[in-house]
């Protein structure tokens, strides 16, 4: 196991890089996909017809695509250059962002109909019953998907490698052709994403049992 | 004779070929007690709705004592606050206590402090007899205590007026006894209330006024007695012995 204690560093900066653009992903996902969810509701049909055409887009083409295009195509478009890193962070933020709106809006959709009206009923406006009514609930509701998510988006950020970014998937990439451990460096790697998604699904679970409330919780 | 509280004058609301409230004009006085009934799918319904102002109607004016709340300019929202309303199917906030409920409009629309929203969110669950309940969730409570609570919520605000849509009709017919209770303690302390309920005895003893309301439209008015011994039209004569008949029954 020496080979893995010669590359820890390596090892730790992917990790980290790793562990840091999906938990950007999440939670820029997640408030993106709330504004997404709000607006396809309520923002008539013109923004509905643009947030429709943004999430077949990311939903619709390969996520190695997106990163080529952000880093290759936009840059070409614009003239200027995108770190390849930011273009990352934002890529996998815009796409979760895609897949959430679904969720948030089928969750917020089921709570809406008579808690719209209660709440319009008591003098609040609509903003306010989203708000302190509305969101409350779809937002417990969805936990679960949201668990669901993060495992997948985790798994996807390996096609970062692809960019030259210095991910866990490429940290054990060098890894693996420096020191001929092609077997152990890949198992390694496997155990290391494992590890990372068991410990945040482990915090959804905690976090939804927490936040449960006699009620709405749903069995996904 | 005490103010007009609420008002409207040749109210409409279709929804495509079905006219729900067809050219309604009605009034109701501070502290009287006007109960609408007729048969389902009339309207009745949609007519407490466009009162509130949750549905807004066609063409007519509705007014909260001196304000025409269907004037474009009129912030419906705090209009609405001054409106107490209690749904069939009682809709309250699935994600709080029944004191978050009751106080959620409280904070968030009448700005009150928090420690004063909780002081009158108790108050209006001890008018409803369900301080005790306070912290529960709806889904840990029977029909008859959450639609209470749904009462207490629309009270807090001292509203001008309460409207109530069927507020037992979706209850088990065992639990409908402690809603009538809390309604018959809200008559007594002089609410104005207008109320949708085929609640004859409870009708008989509070209401100042009844309502037979058919295809839309306010067909007769007249006080309980005279719906009990010999209404004028034969709609409501025929639609008062079917739902005696089936009092009788239960
Ligand atoms: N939002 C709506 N959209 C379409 N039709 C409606 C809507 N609300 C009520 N209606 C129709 O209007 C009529 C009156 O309904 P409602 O006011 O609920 O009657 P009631 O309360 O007397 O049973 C019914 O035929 C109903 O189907
Ligand atoms: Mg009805």
């Amino acid at each position: 196991m020496s080979f893995l204690a010669e590359n820890l560093p390596l090892i730790v900066d992917g990790f980290i890089l790793t562990i840091e653009v999906t938990l950007f992903g999440i939670f820029a996902g997640l408030g993106l996909g709330t504004i997404l969810a709000i607006g396809d509701i309520y923002g008539g049909k013109i923004v509905s017809t643009f947030i429709r055409f943004y999430v077949e887009f990311f939903r619709g083409s390969p996520i190695i695509v997106q990163l080529f295009i952000s880093v290759y195509v936009i840059p070409a478009m614009f003239q200027t250059l995108i770190d390849p890193i930011i273009a990352g962070f934002l890529v996998f933020a815009l796409n979760s962002a895609a897949y959430q709106k679904g969720y948030i809006k089928g969750a917020m959709q089921a709570v809406f109909e008579d808690q719209m009206q209660a709440g319009l009923s008591v003098g609040m406006s609509k903003p306010q019953t989203i708000v302190y009514v509305i969101l409350p609930q779809a937002l417990r509701i969805v936990i679960p998907a949201w668990s669901n998510e993060f495992c997948s988006l985790t798994k996807s950020t390996a096609a970062l490698s692809i960019l030259g970014i210095r991910d866990l998937t490429s940290a054990f990439q060098s890894i693996a052709i420096r020191s001929f451990r092609v077997l152990e460096a890949w198992i390694m790697c496997a155990i290391l994403y494992l590890i990372w998604i068991t410990i945040m699904t482990k915090i959804f679970d905690i976090v939804y049992e927490k936040k449960k409330i006699p009620g709405i919780e749903i069995s996904v | 004779m005490a103010e007009i509280v609420m008002e409207c004058k040749n109210l409409w609301k279709t929804y495509g070929k079905i006219i729900a409230v067809k050219d309604v004009s009605f009034q109701i006085r501070e502290g009287e007690i006007k109960l609408v009934f007729g048969p389902s799918g009339s309207g009745k319904s949609t007519f407490l709705r466009c009162l509130a102002m949750l549905t807004i109607p066609d063409k007519g004016d509705v007014y909260l004592r001196d304000q025409c709340l269907t004037k474009p300019s009129v912030d419906l929202n705090k209009a609405r606050a001054k409106i107490g309303f209690v749904f069939q199917h009682i809709w309250l906030f699935r994600h709080l206590t029944a004191l978050g409920n009751v106080e959620l409009s409280l904070r968030r629309v009448l700005k009150m402090p928090k420690d004063e929203a909780r002081e009158k969110a108790m108050e209006a669950l001890r008018l409803v007899k369900m301080e005790d309940w306070a912290k529960h969730y709806p889904a840990q409570m029977s029909g008859g205590q959450q639609q209470r609570v749904g009462i207490a919520r629309a009270l807090a605000r001292n509203p001008n007026i309460i409207l109530l849509d069927e507020p037992t009709s979706a209850l088990d017919p065992e639990l409908t006894g402690e809603v009538i209770d809390t309604l018959r303690d809200l008559a007594r302390m002089g609410t104005t209330m207008l109320i949708v309920s085929h609640e004859m005895p409870f009708a008989r003893e509070v209401a100042d006024e009844m309502i037979f309301y058919d295809e839309g439209a306010i067909v007769e008015t007249g006080p309980p007695e005279l719906f009990f011994t010999n209404p004028e039209s034969e709609r409501a004569k025929k639609f008062m012995a079917r739902l005696i008949k089936k009092t009788k029954r239960e």
